[in-house]
């Protein structure tokens, strides 16, 4: 063990390294070999040793005989080469039949009725793991554009909501003049959200809207259930003639009456689609240069200006105003 | 009854009605029917009887009409003797059959081609009459050769022998045949010979060319053993060889399209069978438990089809006896409600003693009361009942879709009986027996989607389900060298070969170069495993060739040991009277010692009381006879080592280890399970073995494959030996790294200390 300092250094190496694993104390030793003897001694379950004869015997048909095989060097002294087939037929096999174990009395078709079950659900699974794997390699990057996307979602909504305010706002400027009454307000609010169509709002800010609009229907719906006298089993009673439009109300027969004023929703707004297809920045900034436009407003600054030139505001981008 | 079949199962019964025609029929003083004085009448060479002999047909053109002529007698064309009255009978019968419709036909095909493939579903009468066209056509008698007509199976050369010998009215064993492994029945007037394919093999062995054969019918050809495929590519280079050898290939499937591609397109001819129409059912979703499906099946029919037998196909000797057990607990109650007939149940298997299996042929019981519900009977059978058997009456099957099939895995080294779906070929065979008699149903327990994408269309060929090493060696004796280009119409994995050679090579029966040694040629004139061939030609090595003799007879048969289910325990006590604490091949050679000391007479009872297969023993000993009569052809030793010796069993057991090393397991680390050496295969010692030592090392016969790993028939040895006696295959840097290396190894350095210790006390 007496190395001298002269000798090759990389011997030093090994030998510094080797004391480093013998440090385990005797009593970690004793513990350890113990640990290991009890694991050996251990019966093994049946089901553990089934498994284990099972994939013996499928790691042994998995291995092919390759050219180390004595009857190969014989096989090779008459042409034959590693993936040759025997004989001169065309279609001759390259490989020996599968073993297939059949040990239960589940009939004909049976067994590939389950695989083909778990063959999917494993082709499923498989799938998710190879997504989640291309995932992981970017994770931070996909941790950062999760976060942006959301912040951008924010201030979208920021955006749109002041959009809606600035709209409002100058629609009550203008009506400034004419005599205020609370009807007007309350047919104003009506107009912007309720009975005028959902198709002629703004589309930078029709989902703010159409989602408010959603949630108060949602909330009627249920005070409506909550109100009714029926139970909401379906009857196959046909519906009485002398209802009158209380009754079917009360019974929560007649549920147009809800539906009615929000006949919009239920439609499919395909330009709505459409604008929500585009990625969260872009609309942003369609909605950031419409309040430039239309309001003086910079959504960055938080400040509308006089004049339509924006005097003072550093740019059109938030990277502007940093 | 078929006339084919009623031949095989009541073999023994016409045997001794011929006997007795012979006695009535003939004046027991004339010397011309005296056997004994045959040699007096023995030169029939006169112009009248040249006559009646066919002298005036000219060979290779003959006509149906002609041939008929010399059939109808008086005088029997190949015997000069008057035909018999039962003769004319069953010569009647015969023009009915499908055959005899175009026999012009064939005729004119056999003469213009030498190759000729021939369909002819069941019940055509091809293995029996096709042969007879053939002998009035080829006259081999006056070219003093033969015609030779394989069968599979050893029974149906045996019996089919046995009925064309009687269509012809001749005696068996003279004009008409038959040669099977350990037993010839032909003759010198032999002219037609039934055989096994593979004793046809053999016979090609000696006889590269087949010269004593002027016409081959290679008969089942559909059915593919390993012998018929192996025969297909020697006689498709035979044929070139030899312009005069005419070859027939029957086949009872249409597909027989596969065979005219093989043979350059030889020309086909079909002729159908009689069958009627079937209709098959599929079931709607695949069975959770085909066998309690079947058994509903089958009380279904039972109860609510019209009169007819039932046909059901299960799979082997345990589940066939359950399954009749529960039919007849479950129509019991049927019957006694009077919503059904009476039933009898008959389980059909290879292994069931003839009388019982010929009790399938007893027709069904008669309705309990006149005008009743008709009685039926109900035959549960592997598939033997799906070709090699026919049983008229049958009108339902029922087919699970499943068999019992050989498999072999070059890769793990594993040939075993496994459970498997059948063939699309298969299921219509099975379906077909239902429309014998009349228009059938076939209830398939599977849906017809599966049907259609999950089987395969023909059942694998045997060449592909079999260990080759004992056909790389026959294939060697045939002259044929490159085995890689063999044409074989369906080649197998080119790894079944590599490990066939590589086999051969350890057991010193092939060269490093693959050629034949001079052990390799000795192991081939024994129809043997090589294996086995190799252990008994090196017992004399070991002292105990009479022993290893009688081993080898016994593993040659089936199993001796008789265990039914419901005497088990009497069996087993019994079967430890033999018992030789180091294992299963000692406690049988105990047996056949024991067998073979009790009085002729007193042995088949002394058997039953044992729990002992009187026919296996005897067939055992047939076998023996025969081997030991190739042993003193090749003039290898019969010795003994004294009984009382101490080295009787062991050396016995080194011989063992002589022609079995590759078939050692170790114990492994949990003592319990074993090891198989090099294929690192986990297995366990099968429940039937009496082995009652702790032994560390094994030889085991079988490597069988069911819901576990099984090793069957063992008996302990030692490593030394294995050492000692394959040093090649026991070569430690051929072994991956394990226990069972290490295990090699400790003993290879104690065997090396002994040794240096030996030297070094010799040396002083």
């Amino acid at each position: 063990m007496s190395q001298s300092e002269e000798e090759d250094d990389y011997m030093s190496m090994v030998f510094d390294d080797a004391p480093k694993a013998g440090k385990e104390t005797s009593l970690q030793r004793r513990a350890r070999m113990q640990k290991e003897g009890e694991a050996k001694a251990r019966a093994k379950t049946r089901a553990e040793k089934e498994a284990e004869t099972e994939a013996a015997r499928e790691a042994g048909l998995a291995t092919a005989l390759d050219s180390s095989s004595k009857g190969f060097k014989m096989m090779a002294k008459f042409g034959f080469r590693q993936g040759d087939t025997l004989g001169k037929a065309e279609d001759a096999r390259k490989e020996p039949i599968h073993l297939s174990m059949k040990d239960d009395r589940s009939g004909l078709g049976l067994e590939s009725e389950r695989k083909r079950k778990l063959r999917e659900l494993v082709e499923e699974a498989e799938k998710e793991v190879k997504r989640s794997k291309i995932e992981q390699v970017d994770y931070r990057e996909r941790v950062r554009q999760e976060n942006e996307e959301k912040r951008l979602g924010v201030e979208l909504y920021n955006a749109q909501k002041t959009a809606e305010r600035l709209v409002e706002e100058d629609d009550q400027s203008a009506r400034e003049g004419q005599e205020w009454t609370p009807t007007s307000e309350y047919k104003s609010r009506q107009t912007i959200s309720g009975k005028r169509s959902l198709q002629s709002i703004n589309i930078l800010w029709r989902r703010l809207v159409r989602n408010r609009l959603e949630k108060e229907r949602d909330r009627k719906r249920r005070q409506h259930f909550n109100d009714s006298l029926s139970s909401t089993l379906p009857t196959y009673i046909s519906a009485d003639e002398d209802e009158d439009a209380d009754d079917k109300l009360a019974l929560g027969h007649d549920v147009t009456a809800i539906e009615d004023d929000l006949e919009d929703l239920s439609d499919e707004d395909l330009e709505l689609e459409e604008f929500e297809a585009q990625p969260l920045a872009e609309r942003l900034q369609k909605v950031v240069v419409y309040l430039r436009e239309a309001h003086h407003y910079c959504f960055w600054c938080k400040y509308r200006y006089s004049s339509a030139t924006l005097d003072g505001c550093p740019g059109i981008t938030e990277k502007d105003h940093d | 009854m078929t006339v084919e079949r009623q031949a095989d199962f009541e073999e023994d019964i016409s045997r001794v009605k011929r006997v007795k025609v012979e006695q009535n029929g003939y004046s027991k003083t004339d010397p011309a029917n005296n056997p004994y004085l045959a040699h007096w009448a023995d030169d029939p060479h006169t112009p009248e009887s040249q006559a009646h002999r066919l002298y005036s047909f000219q060979r290779h053109a003959t006509t149906a009409k002609a041939a008929r002529a010399a059939e109808d007698g008086p005088i029997n064309p190949f015997t000069g003797r008057t035909l018999t009255g039962k003769y004319m009978s069953i010569l009647h019968k015969r023009r009915d059959l499908p055959v005899h419709a175009q026999r012009d036909e064939f005729l004119k095909l056999y003469q213009e081609s030498q190759i000729l493939v021939f369909v002819g579903e069941t019940g055509s009468g091809k293995t029996t009459q096709i042969p007879q066209f053939v002998l009035y056509d080829d006259l081999p008698h006056l070219n003093k050769k033969l015609v030779a007509c394989t069968q599979p199976r050893r029974v149906a050369a045996m019996s089919v022998a046995q009925r064309v010998a009687e269509e012809m009215d001749v005696q068996l064993g003279e004009e008409v045949g038959y040669s099977i492994r350990f037993e010839d029945k032909t003759g010198p007037k032999t002219m037609l010979k039934y055989m096994t394919d593979g004793m046809l093999l053999r016979e090609a062995m000696h006889d590269n060319n087949l010269t004593r054969y002027s016409t081959i019918i290679l008969d089942e050809a559909h059915e593919r053993t390993l012998a018929t495929d192996i025969l297909m590519g020697l006689l498709k280079e035979v044929v070139l060889r030899r312009k005069d050898l005419k070859l027939i290939i029957m086949s009872a499937t249409l597909d027989a399209t596969k065979f005219q591609k093989y043979f350059h397109d030889a020309p086909l001819l079909a002729v159908p069978g009689r069958t009627h129409p079937v209709e098959i059912f599929y079931t709607p979703e695949p069975e959770r438990d085909y066998l309690e499906a079947a058994i509903r099946t089958v009380l279904q029919i039972h109860t609510s089809e019209p009169e007819g037998d039932i046909l059901l196909f299960l799979t082997g000797e345990e589940e066939i006896e359950d399954a009749c057990r529960k039919i007849r607990m479950e129509t019991e109650e049927a019957i006694s409600d009077g919503i059904a007939g009476p039933i009898m149940v008959y389980p059909l298997y290879g292994t069931l003693p003839p009388q019982q299996q010929q009790r399938i042929f007893q027709p069904a019981p008669p309705a309990a009361k006149p005008g009743g519900r008709p009685g039926r009977k109900c035959i549960v059978s592997t598939n033997i009942a799906e070709t090699s058997l026919t049983i008229d009456g049958i009108v339902y099957v029922v087919d699970p879709g499943f068999s019992k099939q050989k498999v072999y895995n070059p890769r793990i080294r594993v040939e075993s009986l496994l459970v498997s779906p059948i063939s699309k070929a298969s299921a219509q065979q099975r379906a077909g027996r239902a429309g014998r008699t009349r228009p059938g149903k076939c209830f398939r327990l599977y849906t017809e989607e599966t049907f259609k994408t999950q089987l395969i269309a023909q059942t694998y060929p045997e060449v592909l389900r079999s260990n080759l090493a004992n056909t790389v060696l026959e294939l060697k004796k045939l002259g044929i060298d490159d085995l890689v280009h063999f044409d074989l119409m369906d080649p197998p994995a080119p790894e079944t070969l590599m490990r066939a050679l590589e086999e051969l090579n350890y057991l010193a029966c092939l060269d490093d170069e693959g050629e034949l040694t001079q052990l390799g040629q000795l192991a081939s004139e024994f129809p043997l495993d090589p294996a086995l061939a190799v252990m008994l030609i090196s017992s004399p090595e070991f002292y105990c060739s009479n022993e290893i003799l009688s081993l080898t007879a016994l593993l040659s048969v089936p199993q001796i040991f008789v265990s039914p289910t419901n005497k088990r325990k009497q069996a087993n006590e019994m079967k430890d009277l033999f018992a030789h604490p180091d294992g299963d091949h000692l406690t049988m050679l105990n047996v056949y010692h024991a067998f073979k000391n009790q009085p002729a007479g007193d042995q088949k009872q002394w058997c039953h009381d044992h729990f002992l297969s009187y026919r296996a023993l005897t067939h055992a000993d047939d076998v023996r006879l025969q081997l030991r009569r190739i042993m003193e052809a090749r003039e290898i030793e019969f010795v003994s080592t004294k009984h009382g010796d101490k080295n009787y069993y062991e050396n016995i057991q080194r011989a063992l280890v002589a022609g079995f090393f590759m078939q050692v397991a170790k114990k492994d680390g949990s003592g319990k399970n074993y090891v198989t050496v090099k294929d690192d295969q986990t297995v366990i010692l099968h429940p039937s073995t009496v082995l009652a030592v702790d032994a560390e090392w094994v030889v085991y016969n079988e490597f069988v494959l069911t819901s576990k790993n099984f090793i069957r028939t063992v008996t302990v040895v030692k490593p030394e030996w294995l050492l000692d006696i394959a040093p090649m295959y026991y070569d430690l840097d051929t072994f991956k790294k394990g226990e069972v290396k290490a295990a090699l190894q400790r003993c290879q350095n104690k065997i090396n200390r002994n040794m240096a210790g030996k030297k070094a006390a010799t040396r002083y």
